[in-house]
């Protein structure tokens, strides 16, 4: 692939690499097996991106080939290892006065978050990411109704995990 | 307010707890190689081509040194026929394996996109069906016609002690060729259970959850 198309793309990816990365965040539990997802978002985006026709925008496009990835293509890596130092339990946001109990509520939800199923988690994503249903049915191939139950599903469940 | 929109409010300000990549680094990615599962789908569907392709014309000269003229027993419009025909239909699966392969984009809708990688996993189990169906039908010929032939099985039976057991003989070597046929078809479905079982594991789960939401 020629020389201009690949920095055209790395720029695209470069300037949205906080989607994938937050992505990551949500379907792996340390920093290797992080970054291994990554790489194979970032090898499947560019394979194929020869396709993307600009049609849409390129962080829709984006979505859609890092959810795949994550929740389709992507074997977690053998080489994993469980660690606890990885902060993708705590959800930590820009240096804002916060008040803890706020901070607190906040995590304590990211962790719930991080434990529903890989399409929940997916659905969630999407949802935070302020996509309407209609996005959310179509990039994951469902009726919009059903995307629509079924977030009301995820809001029970998470209520329950965080309020047994 | 529920509880997911006191998140989603917070969502956008969230600090990424991992080093962004510079672009050096994302173009380093580009290079990698894929580990993902439609890339080792690709891996075994060209094994089993090759082995089943490869079996083949091992075969054929195998039958084309033997000292029973096979070619000549089965007939040679009825051996060369079967043959044409067995390579044929290989390349039938190879063109739909391809067909089906192409239509694997990630860009599709994620239910789409499981549904044609189980269609293309599909594909090969079918050609693993008829490639062992072509060994069951190819050794129960075998077993009828070429055995009979075989100078050593007739000077076998020629002796005094197998006088009168021949039909028992010929029911044994089939019920024989089949035990064997049925073992192989066995190891071959652990075998495949446990490649397609890891692969597929997670794949079919999520398929299943979002089948699950569209009843």
């Amino acid at each position: 692939m020629s020389k201009k198309l690949e920095e055209e793309f790395v720029k695209l990816l470069d300037e949205n690499q906080n989607i994938v990365h937050k992505i990551c965040r949500l379907y792996t539990n340390d920093q290797h097996a992080h970054n291994d997802l990554f790489q194979e978002v970032t090898v499947q985006l560019w394979r194929a991106y020869p396709k993307f026709r600009g049609d849409s925008k390129f962080s829709t496009w984006m979505y859609r080939v890092a959810l795949n990835t994550a929740i389709t293509l992507y074997r977690k890596s053998t080489r994993r290892v469980k660690t606890q130092d990885y902060e993708s339990v705590q959800f930590k946001i820009e240096d804002r006065q916060e008040d803890d109990e706020q901070m607190e509520q906040l995590t304590l939800l990211y962790g719930a978050v991080k434990q529903l199923n890989d399409i929940e988690k997916a659905l969630v994503f999407l949802y935070l990411e302020d996509k309407n249903y209609k996005e959310i049915a179509e990039t994951m191939g469902i009726s919009e109704v059903n995307a629509r139950v079924k977030m009301n599903r995820i809001k029970t469940k998470l209520t329950n995990i965080i309020n047994p | 307010m529920d509880q997911l929109d006191i998140l989603k409010q917070n969502w956008q300000s969230q600090t990424n707890n991992s080093p962004r990549f510079t672009k050096d680094q994302l173009t380093g990615l580009l290079a990698r190689k894929s580990s993902g599962i439609v890339k080792w789908l690709f891996i075994i569907a060209m094994i089993e081509f090759a082995v089943f392709i490869v079996l083949g014309i091992v075969s054929h000269f195998y039958n084309q040194d033997s000292n029973i003229d096979v070619i000549g027993l089965m007939g040679e419009p009825f051996y060369y026929g079967s043959t044409l025909l067995h390579y044929v239909v290989i390349f039938t699966f190879i063109y739909l394996f391809y067909q089906n392969y192409k239509n694997i984009s990630t860009s599709q809708p994620t239910r789409s996109l499981m549904k044609n990688i189980l269609k293309t996993r599909r594909t090969m189990k079918w050609y693993i069906w008829y490639n062992l169906i072509y060994i069951l039908v190819v050794g129960m010929i075998a077993t009828v016609m070429v055995i009979p032939k075989d100078p050593n099985i007739t000077k076998l039976l020629a002796t005094p002690k197998m006088a009168g057991h021949e039909t028992a003989f010929y029911l044994i070597a089939l019920g024989a060729s089949f035990v064997v046929f049925l073992v192989i078809c066995v190891v071959m479905y652990l075998i495949y259970q446990l490649i397609y079982g890891i692969l597929l594991r997670k794949l079919k789960r999520n398929y299943n959850e979002l089948k699950r939401m569209e009843v």
